[in-house]
């Protein structure tokens, strides 16, 4: 690839020296993508965290470079920027808890007994998403906190046979830690928190409490107070206490907490919670910052909107265009040393917008039929926040769309091969695809499956076709080392050609896309219930029987235990391993710091390893 | 895919195992992948209907004729040719009943393949087979000899607005198909059964007919009018997949033993004479189909393992040990090199799923030459 590049290079070079106007055909081309790129992973947009200087810098650059390609603001609109609100950030904002014991004593007046007051993040601190109220009444301990749907056949319910109405309920962090495997993947399940939060307000809790038990992770600490980009609560104070301020609420009950936890991690689901001889005052305060962000939104006209019956005459071509800034927020994966740097993201998702930048180039000479709409979208890695507010509020009909197209993480292609992910959104995709690329030429590894953890999904669930172009993770994966030097542009530009004849299929089709609706991956394994990390890079583009990976974390637990790039881990802890969706779900049941056996497929061998989990930050 | 192996013997799980019993595993040192070696830029080609195989050049190789099955209402599958400057494709057969096995005329627009769709049933077989797979049922993939197999030939019309016409080439009771044409347009050679029709079969042969027809296939050379038709093996066992070589002296194809589960590689002049046997796995080697340097042998081969076909390339004479080519799990076969000898397109699983499609790649003619060279000389 360098000799390639600085091939051209001298070429350009060779040709400003002779005369301005060679013909294109007889000089090397400039990448249509480069420039683009390198000015949104430049140091200067510090990462294009959504709301930050740096995006806005960034959505103006590309307002500019689209209105450069011909693209117009939407009908209607003044400009090309969509804002949209969002959470930036969460605080608490000085929630206390005050416990008065109700225990039976020998003292005659109960009432004299001092109250007990806690306050302060690392006594007492409001879950994320709780209410701000003041409420005061009886504790319960519900165990784990644990409702498990009876569909699932397991018969797991924390709150069966216990009065939680108008009372405020104590819960353990997790989900009970010696049952059998089996056992825990269910109850993982079921585990987040906000989970936990709307099952003690289904049976009529006012208030919920969480400690992390003396037995579990980080024990009797407080929880940190996560990100949550939710605008909303979830309809009940909810706040993290301390493992003291747990035994303190424990004082005077028949059994300690630890004794309660013990008997509770066998897993049996006949142990009950009770009653505790305390009843609380608390009050609950977090602070949200709401921020604006901005989506870049333009369109392209088409000719054949006015023709009677033609249907949906919009496609929409979208990228996010934000990333993760110096990385503070829970999904960066820079290690100790990178901490706090700019992660550039020059691939995740410079690469993808500077697709769709140079497609509405491409496009704007080409015979269109209906409009194409470019969609630049902030907000996506907290959550796809930008695409969620657009389809919330959509700037032209949902009904008036026939289909949606992806591009994220698209500059870093391996072995000629480009993944195309929602092939079952529509029936159409399959041909389209299929003449596209035989020019294109792209080892094209198809999916059927529109689910995926990037803002084409927010339009699956309005119900329209997708699809998702990605060339799949690479190591520097959410870190400050996604920088524009590794970025193959000769392949970025391939993937514009390519990308802009499907679009223009879709737009000149006669009758729009179906949406075909795909049954969702039955596993409901989310990252909520995970505790660990492994330190593995999973190749999202190749379908294998096992997990394979693109590559490992450095100094990740992965690459201690000697796994690589081009493993197919078939096997964790005794789960075997058939795609993405077993890994996350084994992921849930992994301890931090217990080692595990590690089964892989390396050049068709079976290996084992030992592999320790590490702990999420 | 007819040119592919024997279907019986893929329900005959006994045998099956015997026979993998009996091969030796790979050694370890030849699980180190070479594929780049000889295949650069591979990439999916076909990315419509469940399933896609047996891709056959142009003689100018700007297309490809291949078998798919996309046709709407038709679970089987429909022949199809394939611009590779436009990606435009467009149906070859008539789009019922079922095809196989196509093959261009060289230098024209001619198409050979054999199809069903003279069959009165075959617009009800379609609709069974499509009820069949909608209860969710599924059965051991094996192919279907249906005897109404006939080969035709395409010429498209003269305007876009002309039909084509489709020419009959063989008309006898039993499964005719696996045609290709001789370098020079004149000949068709091809597989036919018609053995197992044309005479009195003995108690023990119509036996064997209703376990594996396929037992009764042998090789037969006919004009490119269907003229003078000639039966040109006489082995027991499965005889198919015949191709002339480049220059139209040898033919070559695949002969399998009786028990269907060995077959290997042969050559022989036009006329039958002078029969040599290239390979000897002792699996199932077959497909085989000549570079046109005319230097050596792309075939395909489960010697790894049952369900493990894998390409291998061998010099034209079969001296030397062949070398293998891809490394990919489950299907990897049905190889054909481009008319300039740059390209390979093959049929593949690798992509997932247990249903193949078109795979093509550049290939590396000097790397082989290379590897070919280095190769030990086959022990006999």
């Amino acid at each position: 690839m360098k000799a390639k590049s600085i091939r051209i290079v001298a070429l350009l070079v060779l040709a400003g020296l002779t005369r301005p106007a060679l013909p294109t055909a007889q000089i090397a081309v400039a990448s249509r993508t480069r420039a683009a790129v390198e000015f949104l992973a430049s140091d200067r947009l510090e990462g294009r965290d959504t709301g930050s200087p740096g995006e806005r810098l960034a959505a103006d650059y590309i307002a500019m470079q689209l209105a450069r390609a011909g693209a117009k603001p939407l009908p209607g609109h003044r400009d090309m920027f969509m804002p949209f609100e969002f959470t930036a950030g969460t605080r608490d904002g000085g929630s206390t808890l005050t416990i008065h014991s109700t225990a039976e004593s020998r003292i005659p007046n109960p009432e004299s007994r001092p109250a007990q007051s806690f306050r302060g993040a690392e006594q007492v601190q409001a879950l994320s998403f709780s209410d701000d109220a003041a409420i005061n009444g009886p504790v319960v301990f519900a165990g784990y906190g644990l409702v498990v749907p009876e569909s699932q056949n397991l018969g797991y319910d924390s709150y069966a046979g216990l009065d939680v109405k108008d009372k405020i309920v104590l819960v353990l962090h997790y989900f009970p830690e010696d049952t059998d495997a089996k056992t825990k993947a269910a109850l993982a399940r079921y585990s987040d928190l906000r989970y936990k939060a709307l099952a003690a307000r289904q049976h009529g809790a006012k208030g919920l409490l969480v400690v992390t038990g003396p037995r579990s992770p980080n024990a009797g600490q407080t929880l940190r107070m996560t990100f949550d980009t939710a605008l909303s609560g979830s309809g009940i104070p909810a706040a993290t206490i301390s493992g003291a301020v747990a035994n303190a609420l424990f004082a005077g009950a028949s059994k300690s907490l630890a004794a309660a936890q013990e008997e509770l991690d066998s897993g049996n689901p006949h142990i009950a919670g009770f009653a505790l001889p305390s009843s609380v005052d608390l009050t609950t305060k977090v602070m949200r910052e709401k921020l604006t962000a901005r989506n870049v939104v333009a369109y392209l006209p088409g000719s054949g909107t006015r023709d009677s019956g033609f249907d949906r005459p919009w496609v929409i071509v979208g990228a996010h265009y934000d990333h993760l800034g110096h990385g503070t927020r829970g999904t960066s994966l820079a290690s100790k040393e990178e901490a706090g740097q700019i992660h550039h993201g020059a691939d995740d998702n410079a690469s993808g917008t500077a697709a769709v930048l140079a497609i509405a180039q491409a496009l704007a000479k080409r015979p269109l039929r209906r409009n194409i709409m470019f969609t630049l979208w902030s907000g996506e890695e907290i959550g796809l926040v930008g695409s969620n507010a657009f389809v919330t509020n959509p700037p032209v009909p949902l009904a008036k769309v026939a289909a949606y197209l992806n591009f994220d993480m698209v500059g870093r292609m391996q072995n000629n091969k480009l993944a195309a992910d929602g092939i079952g959104s529509s029936a159409i995709w399959p041909r389209i695809l299929e003449r596209a690329n035989v020019v294109a030429g792209f080892d094209l590894a198809v999916s059927p499956d529109p689910y995926q953890p990037t803002d084409s999904s927010s339009f699956n669930q309005s119900g329209l076709p997708t699809l998702f172009f990605t060339t799949g993770s690479h190591p520097d994966y959410h870190r400050p080392s996604d920088t524009a030097d590794k970025i193959d542009y000769e392949d970025l530009d391939r993937i514009v050609d390519f990308a802009a004849a499907v679009v223009q299929a879709v737009a000149n089709v006669d009758v729009a896309p179906e949406f075909t609706k795909v049954d969702p991956p039955q596993t409901g394994a989310t990252l909520a219930g995970v505790r660990v990390t492994t330190g593995t890079i999973p190749d999202y583009t190749t379908e294998a029987k096992g997990l394979l990976l693109a590559g490992v974390v450095g100094g990740g637990p992965a690459e201690k235990a000697g796994l690589m790039k081009g493993d197919v881990v078939v096997e964790i802890a005794g789960q075997s391993i058939t795609n993405i969706y077993d890994y996350t779900f084994a992921l849930e049941l992994l301890k931090a710091d217990t080692p595990v056996k590690v089964v892989f497929m390396r050049n068709g061998k079976r290996q084992e390893v030992q592999l320790t989990p590490a702990g999420r930050r | 895919m007819t040119r592919n192996f024997s279907g019986a013997a893929r329900t005959l799980w006994v045998r099956v195992l015997v026979v993998a019993l009996a091969l030796t595993a790979a050694p370890a040192a030849q699980s180190i992948n070479h594929e780049s070696d000889f295949l650069s830029r591979i990439r999916r080609l076909t990315v419509e209907g469940r399933r896609a195989g047996e891709g056959y050049w142009s003689s100018d190789g700007k297309r490809l004729t291949f078998q798919s099955e996309r046709e709407p209402g038709n679970p089987f599958y429909q022949i199809y040719a394939l611009d590779l400057t436009t990606g435009d494709t467009k149906r070859i057969s008539p789009g019922y009943g079922k095809t196989t096995c196509s093959f261009f005329r060289p230098g024209t627009d001619e198409v050979e393949f054999a199809s069903t769709h003279h069959d009165s049933t075959s617009k009800k077989q379609q609709q069974d087979e499509l009820d069949f797979r909608a209860s969710g049922k599924t059965r051991r993939y094996s192919w279907d000899y249906d005897p109404e197999f006939d080969i035709y030939a395409y010429k498209p019309g003269a305007t876009s607005s002309v039909p084509p016409t489709y020419t009959r080439l063989t008309n006898a009771r039993g499964y005719d198909a696996e045609g290709s044409y001789s370098p020079d347009g004149q000949w068709i050679v091809f597989t036919s059964m018609r053995d197992a029709y044309n005479r009195t079969l003995s108690a023990e042969e119509q036996k064997q007919l209703e376990v594996d027809p396929s037992y009764f296939a042998e090789i037969y050379i006919m004009g490119a009018d269907g003229s003078g038709q000639k039966r040109l093996t006489s082995v027991a066992g499965y005889d198919g997949g015949p191709f002339f070589s480049p220059d139209g002296k040898r033919i070559i194809w695949r002969r399998f033993d009786t028990s269907g589960l060995i077959a290997n590689v042969f050559t022989m002049n036009p006329d039958g004479t002078d029969v040599r046997q290239i390979t000897d796995f002792g699996a199932m080697s077959w497909a085989p189909y000549i570079h046109p340097s005319g230097q050596y042998i792309l075939f395909a081969s489960n010697k790894l393992g049952f369900e493990n076909f894998e390409i291998y390339m061998v010099d034209i004479d079969g001296k030397k040990e062949p070398v293998r080519i891809t490394y990919a799990d489950g299907f990897d076969g049905l190889p054909v090199p481009s008319p300039d000898g740059r390209q390979l397109a093959w049929t593949s699983t690798r992509a997932g799923g247990s249903e193949g499609q078109i795979f093509l790649a550049q290939w590396n003619h000097e790397k082989a030459l290379e590897a070919l060279r280095a190769a030990p000389e086959r022990k006999r």
